[in-house]
């Protein structure tokens, strides 16, 4: 059997990609709906944003629009796990049916070849109201534009997306212990929705568990923090592309682990 | 020539949780909870040859699938070896995978959405088929089957059987030296039924591949297996050939009858006339088990019409579970 | 007899949801966790407003407010679009059209099991831990009771609101689509994300003539407002009684012309 590497993976998710594309358009109606919905979605976190804080000119230090920045942060590096990795909302009823089974078979990376099923286009839509968020508070603070710092934000927005797979992936293998592991996948939902406030609001406790334990401060604050207080960089947002290759890691890892484990217990 | 599948005193447990009944036992079951240990495979060996078509039977529940699913590496045995073309599946599971093809009743495994041949062209690249593999395996589908409707044609808007077809094709695309097939031919109607059968069968001579079938249906083992492996309760029954249970059991058949009368009463009456076989009765029809070795259908049936006024009639091979429930009784050999 | 087979119907939803023990669990502690963001989310808002009272509400009021939506979110949030629109799409819904009893009523009826498990997991201890927490802060008076009133309308309004919404799946196959633009309207309009108090006037004046804020602004209203005037109890009693009749009759018309259309066309 020949070795396979990451070309091998990158050629077979190209072919997988093109042609989910494609099918993708023959449902039209779903197609246009979907994308109108995530634009739904999109306005209606702005229009959230802007009543909360049209009234505050900072929030614990943090001006409009550097909130705005951590916003549009936030969108972008969330953008990966929409595109990516939404395959991991159907697992629970793939699992739940006992059709997870048929991922098994295939000489390939069980995880890569369950997640390479779909592509969400969707995630495009958030991504392009990211980058607009991003470039409108970019220049509202007066940031400068260095190719340095388009590089450390290329760098750190890939940080960010990795944590918040990792999130996902670990919540949605849970379905593989309990049944239900919808709310699991909610309740993360919810909090990446919370990942773009800056930590230091919480209280000590709070601010520990959000960086160690349930790291949601690295979807948008510290790796963002780079960019915004170049002055005042803690170490971990220094090393935030570490720890997003380790969670990326550990979920992973779980994930598969999960799946071993499971595929037994169904008929 | 040594065995392409070797299975040695195979166990598999799993640990099951119990529910209690009730409101009040869900609510129990929310604090503590029990399990219990179940054996669903206990303690089976045979050996598989390259080239045979084995029949796995079973009824429901019977560890036919748990079995299945060890000898592709889904799942690791509790004691025992499995060896699959030199390979321990549950170690090697993707390069197991290489070896082996699977259909797995209805749940296609082929991309919902795409054309048939989309599906076969990713299978291409994810089993590293090469250009002239690829070529001569599509050529010989067309020679057995008019695939040319069901290529592009995306899955999700195929029937059930051109679905199963397309499974099938798609199994052993890779040339796989094993396929398991469990339960191919369910739901499917008579003519698709032995279309599939045609495949099978044309497939395992032209490649001499080794396929394992589980099903329910007497047919498919009649049209398909030379050998025939029996599973109850995890247990294994039978394994051997096909003709020495036919030998046993397939001269017997059922004759049903229905008749005007208290079918009970009925019954007791012609079980006197035809001491040799055994009667029974329920609502609705007379069951008379023919051996017909000892006397055709149609002398018993002469016989009965001149006694009884019959308003209906069937007549039924015999079925697994009747198999099972013999060999339970009176033992194979 | 009659009542008997609704609430059997009940019963058997507690079983179920009792079942998935440990989705019971996470549900408990996500929903802490959640309010633990909410709480510190607007302790800074406060601090950075400078007063204790902003539009009108305290911190206090404030925090009540949003925890208790949030409560009462997961208490009538009844996946009643997914429901249907997977329905439709498995073809069981012919077989639920069969069943002795209004589809309509079928479907509340099989989910009522859960508004009793969600009330005694989620919104009991959500609403004593939130009186504990804020000292009593929650009146406990007559406003009990309107509250009461308030939210047997609001599940109703919201329910129809779903099913009509579940009726567009019987159209289309774009579930998430049409579920994601439902939620986030209803959510943003109804004020369970933001007190309707904190929007620009414009924007409330239009949001007062919706039915959306008789889900969860009028109980909330009610449940906060310690000495109610009777006129401002009646009108939003008789407000919230308007649209539970209205959208009623709506969700029932637009099901049985829908039905009749599909039918029609063999869909």
């Amino acid at each position: 059997m020949k070795q396979k590497g990451l070309g091998f993976y990158l050629r077979i998710y190209g072919k997988i990609l093109a042609q989910d594309l494609k099918s993708k358009m023959s449902y039209r109606a779903d197609f246009i709906i979907s994308t109108i919905g995530m634009i739904f979605t999109n306005i209606a976190g702005f229009v959230s944003f802007w009543i909360l804080f049209r009234n505050f000119p900072s929030i614990n230090g943090w001006s409009y629009y550097e909130m705005l920045f951590l916003y549009g942060f936030s969108l972008v590096s969330l953008t990966p796990v929409q595109c990516f990795f939404d395959n991991n909302w159907s697992l629970r009823m793939y699992v739940y049916s006992g059709d997870f089974i048929k991922y098994c078979f295939r000489p390939i990376n069980l995880f890569f070849y369950y997640q390479s099923e779909v592509f969400d286009i969707k995630g495009l839509g958030q991504l392009s109201f990211g980058i607009g968020t991003l470039i409108y508070s970019w220049s509202k603070i007066g940031l400068g534009f260095t190719p340095l710092i388009l590089m450390k934000m290329i760098v750190f927005l890939l940080t960010a997306s990795l944590i918040m797979i990792a999130l996902q992936n670990a919540s949605a293998a849970t379905c593989f212990w309990i049944q239900n592991s919808f709310y699991v996948l909610d309740l993360v939902l919810k909090f990446k929705d919370y990942a773009r406030y800056p930590i230091t609001i919480f209280s000590p406790v709070f601010r520990f568990i959000f960086t160690f334990i349930m790291p949601i401060a690295f979807i948008a604050y510290y790796p963002s923090l780079v960019i915004l207080r170049p002055d005042e960089v803690p170490l971990l947002s220094w090393l935030s592309p570490l720890i997003g290759c380790l969670f990326f890691w550990i979920s992973y890892k779980f994930w598969m682990y999960g799946a071993m484990k499971y595929s037994g217990t169904g008929s | 020539m040594s065995a392409i599948i070797q299975i040695k005193n195979v166990t598999k447990e799993f640990k099951v949780l119990n529910r209690r009944e009730g409101l009040k036992g869900s609510l129990k079951d929310l604090f503590s909870r029990d399990y219990k240990i179940v054996r669903a495979v206990d303690n089976i060996s045979m050996n598989i040859e390259q080239g045979e078509i084995v029949g796995y039977l079973g009824p429901n529940g019977a560890g036919k699938s748990t079995t299945i699913k060890m000898m592709t590496g889904v799942l690791e045995p509790t004691s025992g070896e499995i060896l699959v073309s030199g390979n321990i599946p549950y170690q090697n599971r993707a390069k197991n995978a290489q070896e082996i093809g699977v259909v797995f009743g209805q749940r296609s495994q082929l991309w919902w959405a795409l054309p048939l041949i989309e599906s076969f062209k990713l299978l291409k690249d994810i089993y590293q088929i090469s250009d002239s593999d690829y070529e001569s395996m599509m050529h010989l589908y067309r020679s057995l089957v008019d695939i040319e409707p069901l290529l592009h044609k995306p899955v999700r808007q195929m029937s059930l059987g051109q679905r199963t077809l397309s499974d099938i094709l798609a199994a052993f695309l890779h040339n796989p030296k094993i396929v398991f097939l469990d339960e191919p031919t369910i739901g499917l109607d008579v003519s698709m039924k032995s279309k599939i059968r045609i495949l099978i069968n044309a497939l395992n001579k032209e490649k001499n591949t080794t396929v394992i079938l589980t099903t329910h249906d007497m047919g498919d083992v009649d049209a398909l297996c030379q050998r025939i492996v029996i599973i109850d309760k995890g247990k294994m029954l039978y394994n051997n050939d096909i003709e020495h249970l036919k030998g046993f059991f397939g001269s017997y058949r059922t004759l049903k009858i229905r008749i005007d009368g208290d079918l009970k009463q009925q019954a007791e009456v012609i079980q006197k006339s035809l001491p040799e076989f055994s009667v029974s009765a329920d609502e609705e029809w007379i069951s008379i088990l023919v051996d017909e070795e000892k006397s055709k259908i149609m002398e018993v049936l002469h016989q009965l019409q001149k006694s009884h006024e019959m308003r209906d009639m069937q007549l039924q091979e015999i079925s697994t579970e009747e198999i099972i429930k013999k060999i339970y009784e009176e033992g194979v050999e | 007899m009659k009542l008997k087979k609704y609430i059997s119907l009940t019963r058997a939803g507690i079983m179920e949801s009792l079942h998935f023990r440990l989705g019971t669990v996470v549900m408990v502690i996500g929903n802490l966790l959640y309010l633990i963001v909410v709480y510190f989310l607007w302790k800074a808002i406060y601090a950075s407003a400078g007063t204790d009272v902003v539009n009108g509400m305290t911190f206090t009021d404030t925090l009540i407010y949003l925890v208790l939506a949030t409560a009462l979110f997961g208490f009538m949030e009844m996946y009643t679009v997914w429901e249907i629109g997977r329905n439709i799409q498995s073809g069981k819904i012919v077989l639920d059209l069969l069943k002795p009893m209004e589809y309509r009523r079928y479907l509340f009826w099989s989910y009522s099991g859960s508004f009793v498990t969600q009330f005694f997991f989620t919104f009991l201890p959500t609403f004593i831990i939130v009186g504990i927490v804020t000292h009593g802060a929650i009146p406990l008076g007559t406003n009990l009771l309107f509250f009461v009133i308030s939210v047997i309308m609001a599940v109703s309004i919201n329910y129809s609101i779903d099913f009509f919404v579940g009726t567009i799946c019987l159209f289309t196959e774009s579930i998430w689509g049409i579920n994601i633009m439902k939620q986030v309207i209803v959510l943003l309009l109804s004020g369970a994300t933001i007190p309707i108090a904190f929007f620009p006037e414009t924007l409330k004046t239009i949001v007062y003539y919706l039915p959306f804020q008789s889900i969860y602004n009028a109980p909330l209203t009610l449940l906060l407002d310690g000495n109610p005037k009777n006129e401002t109890v009646l009108t939003i009693l008789s407000t919230q009684l308007i649209w539970c009749i209205v959208m009623m009759i709506l969700s029932k018309l637009f099901w049985k012309v829908s039905l009749r259309q599909i039918t029609v066309n063999g869909g």
